[in-house]
């Protein structure tokens, strides 16, 4: 027996009619459509119980019968952003979800002054820690997720954009950095969803250990056209510079130093020999007093414009953006631009076929005119800006009095008054106005796919991807003062492609049997290759000054430089998921992966992760004591697997090889490689317990975990017997390391009117990280930061990357000589730069020789960690009638920070220093931090090897961002026939509460780089992250 | 699916797999260049040995106090982690692996590609560049021959090729366990080496010959005091009477002009061996090259009580052309190339005027006597470049007199080109101060490096000086 139910389907969002709805009896094959009107009517069996709706870009619903008339209204997907979580290769509802994904949310990226987005991670998601590194424009954030968990390889996640591994990090190769994942617009992002644990990230297999972040782009959904205007403003500037000494402290405390190293000289009947510092007049007749940050850095103006058009009908939607922004950093002549676009277009073409791709393009400039300093390798570098800006003397000025830069030499800029001794490296003015290391970036991310909904519970995808990178490096170096001065200037060109395809075939299957018994199984397979081509070259001694790019004339020729590279990956993988009644669940995935990188005998690893889940709430004795009224939801739920890690492995670093020279013009073949044909994936075991509750209907939602990451089979570069003189230290599997930690996540709505609301959001991680071992006999190993100061050390049984440092007492107030603590002996040696006869360098209190003087190698001890125990973000949205609210704070604490920096700030060579050194001993008895000064010592503060004294806790809390905005009421919008606007304005790094003393706390010399892992929390010479205010319109049409 | 990629072949650089490195005929001769360039490399014989054992001796003084550029060398400061202790025994032993690969590789699969033959030839040059390799090795590591005949520690001895990770712990053979391996090999390098590369100059100087292996033999034994074997081996290769040269093989000759040694093409009759630099293609190093250090850069000038300052060093002789005044102060310009053309000097290995130095020494030292024919070969080298002294037996009050007339000549010829600190230590004479460094006597631990600190750590059967 039939009955017939009719009724209306409505958008929840306008009340309009939705045309096209399915109506579809649950385990039935009935279904009907609804009309234009929106109206359907549908013959079901008496026996029917609930009716599913169902259409494009709209949540599913099912709904109870009772009656003849059923009416619903749908809810837009993008509002049921937070119902669903996308786990890769498919799309759980997140009641379902049993695995450890942290989503954020697209609204929660857009519209901030960042070249990327994963800038703007920062504290929104437990577990994830982003450190941005510097304030150079576009370099890559670090992004620890879960702890570091590779010592020699990447800590890096892997990054799926619309179902496609991208490619991730400095694709750069000059002094401006490029991020891959700044092409992707920020506006474009859907959501993004952080995998954590093995249950999540195990179909990722081998490249799942650091974690998986899977970026879904926006597409287009039925209905009228909506155009999104969007657009800001802003400005952004250093912060937190450290105070120096002007024209006149600089020249006093130089001569003081020279006076007490007995070689202050002004009167030498040999002007030769004379030496002293003076200041000098400019043109007008004033005294020259330069402060380099005024040209070194400056106020960067931004903007940034991104328009989209979305819409489409029942049956095909599209997506189209495009943006531009055009962005100035801090330091003078560090630019950023982008133009970029997106089309994406979705068909459906009939009951069974979906058709669909994206095109997505864009052009980057990366500007910068030569090094910052603050890139990993460069805090060493003569030119390094960030450096120079505190090294220059003060009584110089860039420029001589006829306007011509003033230079003593090729590479040192002019002495003015000063007799006897360098007062700088580069001219400041000179290479930031002549010199180029630029880059431009153009990035091609496009997909196509074919789905078949074979059955309604059976589908089939295939996907194509790829992605490609092109990035042309541009750099000069001019001839009158700096990096090439000396051969006459020098231009260099390369070229870089980086190609990628990947192809994933999925199919996927969604039963239920019973009513109760819920499958779903996806199998899968895929393929990803890569190839990357370079090439360029160099030229040196520039034929005309009037010229200063590449094509014009040098006399020496070009030395070319080539690199190629490629790796293959080949894929099958398998995920099961079951529940029982949406209370008991059980998940399983499982990936084997060959992969053209690894060795010979050991191309194959098979990565899997099982996970439970039980959904307590829905127990009937759950309701029975009264819970249910409380809690909405209680799931604990557990997870094991492995994963691994390859990224950052070389594609052949299987191989032994032999690579070619030169002798006398005829070729050479020598050995370069010592290969390892065992070698293979790091493994990470994943333990992760946890719970999620939701309180009062979710308006509280808490999630909780317990993790542990046992890292196994770490590759490890291992030290060689030296005469055994092999040509490469090889890299084994060998060395081990786990991290650990907590995690809790809090949201709320805490108030929820008609005109107020107020939703808070709170996140904490706490990590501990530690080495198990390294290779046999190995206990520990020093990382040195731009291959010249050694400030890490990674002990066995400690975390990676310690500070390694000399311990220090002070300073003796009867001299002013800095104290060191000798580590074998525990006594205190007392140092002196210049001793008198008599006495030594270094000596004990009894005035008696230390003979061994002091040294990091002999009397450093692993001081203090890098990494922070906690860290996490605290965010608050509010709304007041048409007025909004957004205060996002990150945090990290406990941890410390080697502030190198300043040892070159108290550094008693000519260099500049900071106001600090006023403090400086000068009588006898005197209490003071900061010893005697005495010109040439490099040692007393820090800057010959590390010292104690420069170790500063680097605990912070930081006002990322605040936004406050007005959204103009409906009424006055309509009468612009707008469908919605608001004006905004915003402002990041605010307010930063520490007591670490450089610019930022953030700050790290080594980044992302090879070596990074083991030793972050070093600042040598670095450019700080800047404070941004922006203002922006958001309108829609 | 492909599974061809999952196994990709490198487009760069040659696999080790089946011995493919020895594959064809070019890959071998690649590998035996590679040798040379080897002893080549900067941290080596390409210019930081000849740079530290000038250095540790007397004709210098710092004009910097950079510890990248020796400095430490230069005071006796070093420690076991200094960066030319650990760098210069990793390139050193880097060479002798890559002599010892190639020994063992050529037996397995290069002599069925290049024949018998070249075979022979080919590992006898790999020979020599080991012998070379080692003896430089002892000259800064271990105390010198003299001292208890051989019976200190020298270096770990290693004969056979690595090529995989794995447990290299080896303990030092004496120092007379090494030098008899060194002329094991020359021995066999004479024997098996070509008599010359025929009319191309360049090759004659650039690889060794069989007067190559002669000539460094008498190095080689001189250092141990054995001079009869000195003699033996001269005279292989030098004429009885002037003028000077060898009647066999390479004809070699001192130049009647030793400016022309020091200049392009390099390639005279009296470079019996030497390292070639090209400018823009094969560039010497900023902070290793010859050049940079005594005249480009200028960071070590001559120290004037050193040998420029010897009395007898007179002011017309030719070698003073070699000295240049800068900003007051005298500077080495011997290898004059600058960073422009990059120190692209020849670097000199050994040349025919130290075999007749040696040869007299060692006639004068053996015979105890006032031996015409020293003083001949010593009128050879001081003649040509000084033609108003002739020493005569009457210039000599004693044999001793004629020995220290050696060491002084020596240190004039080879000024620069690091035979000053082997030669004081070969006799266990005090290293002269200079500047504010004091002197080094011969009982002093400071008389040779420390053992490389990274070869301590990773070798267990390792031991210290």
């Amino acid at each position: 027996q039939q009955k017939t139910i009719t009724g209306k389907v409505t958008a929840e969002k306008d009340g309009l009619p939705i045309p096209g709805v399915s109506v579809t009896v649950p385990g039935v094959r009935i279904a009907a459509q609804t009309g234009a009107d929106g109206v359907y009517s549908i013959s079901v069996p008496s026996n029917t119980t609930s009716l599913t709706f169902r259409f494009i870009g709209y949540a599913g619903k099912t709904l109870p019968l009772k009656g003849a008339t059923l009416n619903a209204q749908l809810e837009e997907e993008s509002n049921s952003l937070t119902d669903v979580v996308v786990t890769g290769y498919t799309t759980l509802r997140k009641a379902d979800n049993i695995g450890s994904i942290s989503t954020i949310t697209g609204k929660q990226l857009e519209n901030k002054p960042v070249q990327s987005f994963d800038q703007a991670l920062g504290g929104k998601a437990a577990g994830v820690q982003i450190t941005i590194p510097n304030g150079v424009l576009n370099n890559p954030p670090v992004i620890r997720i879960r702890g570091t968990n590779s010592i020699s390889l990447s800590s890096y996640p892997l990054i799926i954009v619309d179902g496609v591994a991208t490619y991730t990090g400095d694709v750069s190769g000059t002094s401006a950095p490029g991020n891959a994942l700044s092409s992707i617009n920020p506006n474009d992002i859907e959501r993004l969803e952080v995998l954590k644990d093995a249950a999540a990230s195990a179909i990722y297999g081998s490249r799942g250990a650091n974690g998986v972040i899977v970026i879904t782009t926006k597409k287009g959904k039925p209905g009228k056209a909506v155009v999104s205007y969007d657009s800001w403003v802003g400005s952004t500037k250093a912060r937190g510079l450290p105070e120096l000494l002007d024209a006149y402290q600089y020249t006093d405390l130089k001569n003081e130093g020279l006076r007490n190293a007995g070689t202050f000289d002004n009167t030498n009947a040999n002007p030769a020999n004379r030496r002293y510092f003076a200041l000098s007049n400019d043109a007008a007749g004033n005294v020259i007093n330069t402060n380099w940050y005024d040209y070194i850095y400056r106020t960067g103006y931004s903007h940034n414009n991104s328009v989209s058009i979305s819409g489409g009908t029942e049956s095909t939607n599209y997506y189209m953006s495009g943006s531009y922004t055009k962005q100035q950093g801090i330091v003078v002549n560090n630019d950023y631009t982008r133009k970029a676009g997106l089309f994406k277009v979705d068909h459906r073409e009939g009951k069974i076929f979906t058709i669909g791709g994206k095109i997505s393009y864009s052009n980057e400039e990366n500007l910068s005119a030569t090094s910052t300093g603050s890139l990993a390798g460069e805090a060493f570098g003569t030119g390094g800006l960030g450096r120079l800006a505190i090294v220059t003397a003060p009584n110089v000025s860039p420029y001589n009095n006829d306007g011509s830069y003033s230079v003593f030499n090729a590479t040192t800029i002019g002495r003015g008054a000063n007799v006897g001794s360098d007062v700088g490296f580069y001219n400041p003015a000179a290479v930031l106005n002549l010199d180029r290391s630029n880059n431009e970036i153009n990035h091609i991310q496009s997909n196509i796919y074919l789905q078949a909904n074979i059955t309604p519970w059976l589908n089939a995808k295939s996907v194509y991807g790829i992605d490609y990178i092109f990035s042309d490096n541009d750099s000069f170096a001019n001839p009158i003062n700096g990096g090439s001065a000396a051969s006459g200037g020098s231009a260099a060109e390369s070229l870089n492609k980086n190609k990628r395809w990947v192809l994933t075939n999925t199919i996927q299957a969604d039963k239920t049997f019973g009513e109760k018994h819920n499958f779903s199984l996806l199998l899968g397979n895929e393929q990803q290759r890569s190839t990357s081509l370079g090439f360029g070259a160099s030229r040196t001694t520039l034929s005309d000054p009037a010229f200063n790019v590449f094509a014009a004339g040098y006399a020496t020729p070009a030395v070319n430089v080539a690199n190629m590279g490629e790796n293959y990956l080949v894929s099958f993988f398998s995920g099961l998921t079951y529940n029982y009644d949406k209370k008991y669940y059980v998940n399983a995935n499982v990936r084997q992966d060959e992969y053209s990188a690894f060795g010979a005998d050991n191309k194959k690893g098979v990565f899997y992760g099982v996970a439970l889940g039980w959904e307590i709430a829905r127990e009937k004795f759950w309701s029975k004591i009264g819970l249910d009224k409380t809690f909405t939801s209680f799931k604990i739920r557990g997870s094991y697997g492995t994963v691994g890690n390859t990224s950052g492995l070389g594609n052949l670093a299987s191989y032994s090889f032999y690579s070619t020279g030169l002798y006398n013009g005829a070729s050479t073949l020598v050995p370069n490689q010592t290969g390892n044909d065992q070698i293979g994936w790091e493994e990470s075991k994943k333990l992760d317990l946890g719970f999620n509750f939701g309180i009062l209907n979710d308006r509280i939602t808490v999630e909780a975990a317990y993790y542990k990451n046992t890292l196994d089979g770490l590759i490890y570069n291992v030290p060689q017997v030296p005469s055994a003189g092999l040509p490469s230290t090889p890299q084994l599997n060998i060395a081990s390391m786990y991290n650990k930690g907590l995690e809790l996540a809090i949201n709320a709505d805490a108030v929820r009117t008609e005109s107020f609301s107020w939703s808070p959001s709170f996140n904490i991680s706490y990590n501990k990280n530690e080495i198990l071992s390294l290779s046999e006999g190995l206990t520990q190993f020093i990382q040195a930061t731009s291959s010249l100061e050694s400030a890490s050390i990674s002990k066995v049984g400690g975390p990676l990357g310690m500070i390694y440092a000399v311990q220090t007492a002070g300073v003796d107030p009867a001299t002013g000589r800095r104290i060191f603590i000798e580590k074998s002996t525990g006594r205190k040696v007392l140092y002196q730069q210049v001793a008198p006869a008599g006495q030594f360098r270094y000596s004990y209190e009894d005035g008696t020789e230390a003979r061994n003087g002091i040294s990091l190698n002999n009397d450093g001890i692993p001081y203090k960690n890098t990494q922070p125990k906690f860290s996490g973000g605290f965010n608050n949205t509010f709304r007041y009638k048409q007025f909004d609210l957004d205060l996002t704070f990150t945090y990290q604490l406990g941890f410390y920070i080697y502030y190198g920096t300043n040892s070159g700030l108290r550094d008693q060579r000519f260099w500049n220093n900071s106001t600090d050194m006023l403090n400086r001993w000068t009588t006898p008895g005197q209490e003071t931090d900061i010893p005697k000064i005495v010109n040439g010592d490099n040692v007393s503060n820090g800057s010959s090897f590390p010292i104690d004294i420069n170790v500063f806790k680097g605990d912070f809390l930081k006002l990322r961002s605040a936004t406050f905005g007005y959204t103009i009421p409906k009424s006055a919008v309509a009468k612009l026939k707008l469908a919605s606007a608001r004006l905004y304005v915003s402002g990041s790094n605010l307010l930063i509460l520490t007591k670490y003393p450089g610019s930022d706390p953030e700050v790290s010399s080594n980044g992302n780089s090879v070596g990074g892992n083991a030793s972050p929390g070093v600042e040598r010479n670095s450019v700080g992250n800047g404070r941004a205010f922006t203002a922006g319109l958001s309108v829609k049409f | 699916c492909k599974k061809s990629l999952l196994t990709p072949e490198s487009q760069t650089a040659v696999a080790t797999l089946d011995y493919a490195q020895f594959s064809t005929v070019g890959r071998i001769q690649g590998q035996v260049l590679g040798l040379y360039a080897g002893l080549r490399a900067g941290d080596f014989y390409g210019s930081r040995y000849l740079i530290y054992n000038e250095l540790r001796a007397d004709n210098f003084l710092a004009q910097s106090s950079n510890s990248v550029t020796a400095y430490q060398t230069y005071n006796y400061t070093l420690g076991n982690g200094a960066q030319e202790v650990t760098d210069f025994w990793a390139s050193a032993y880097s060479t002798i692996n890559r002599c010892n690969l190639f020994i063992d590789g050529m037996a397995v699969k290069g002599v069925s590609v290049v024949g018998a033959d070249l075979t022979k030839n080919y590992v006898a040059e790999a020979k020599l560049v080991r012998a070379i390799s080692y003896y430089s090795l002892l000259q800064l590591y271990a105390r010198p021959y003299y001292d208890g005949l051989g019976s200190k520690p020298g270096l770990p001895l290693r004969l056979t090729g690595n090529s995989v990770a794995g447990n290299y712990d080896l303990a030092r053979s004496t120092v007379a366990q090494v030098y008899t391996q060194i002329l094991k090999d020359l021995n066999e390098a004479e024997t098996e080496l070509p008599l010359s590369y025929g009319t191309t100059a360049v090759t004659n100087v650039t690889r060794a010959h069989r007067n190559t292996a002669i000539a460094f033999k008498t190095r080689v034994y001189l250092t141990m005091q054995r001079y009869a074997d000195v003699i033996t081996e001269a005279n292989k290769i030098v004429s009885t009477t002037a003028p000077y040269v060898a009647s066999s093989g390479v004809s070699l000759a001192l130049q009647s002009d030793i400016t022309n040694v020091f200049k392009t093409p390099y390639t005279t009759n009296e470079s019996i061996l030497s390292m070639p630099f090209v400018t823009g293609t094969e560039a010497g190093g900023g902070q290793s090259a010859l050049g940079s250090y005594f005249f480009g850069v200028k960071l070590y000038s001559l120290n004037p009580t050193g040998i420029i300052g010897d009395a007898g060093y007179k002011a017309t002789d030719r070698r003073r052309s070699f000295i240049t005044l800068s900003g007051g102060l005298p500077y080495m310009s011997k290898f004059p190339t600058l960073a422009a053309a990059g120190y692209a000097d020849y670097v000199p290995v050994i040349r025919y005027a130290e075999v007749l130095l040696n040869l007299g020494e060692a006639r004068a030292r053996s015979l105890n006597a006032l031996d015409a024919q020293s003083i001949g070969l010593l009128n050879a080298v001081r003649g040509r470049s000084d033609a108003t002294t002739v020493f005569t037996a009457a210039s000599f009050a004693s044999p001793q007199a004629l020995f220290d007339a050696f060491m002084t000549e020596r240190n004039i010829e080879f000024l620069g080109e690091g035979l000053r600190s082997p030669d004081l230590l070969r006799l266990g004479l005090t290293i002269p101060g200079k500047g504010n460094v004091s002197a080094v006597p011969a009982s002093s631990s400071q008389y040779i490096w420390p053992i490389s600190g990274t070869e301590l750590l990773y070798n267990k059967l390792m031991t210290d000086n």
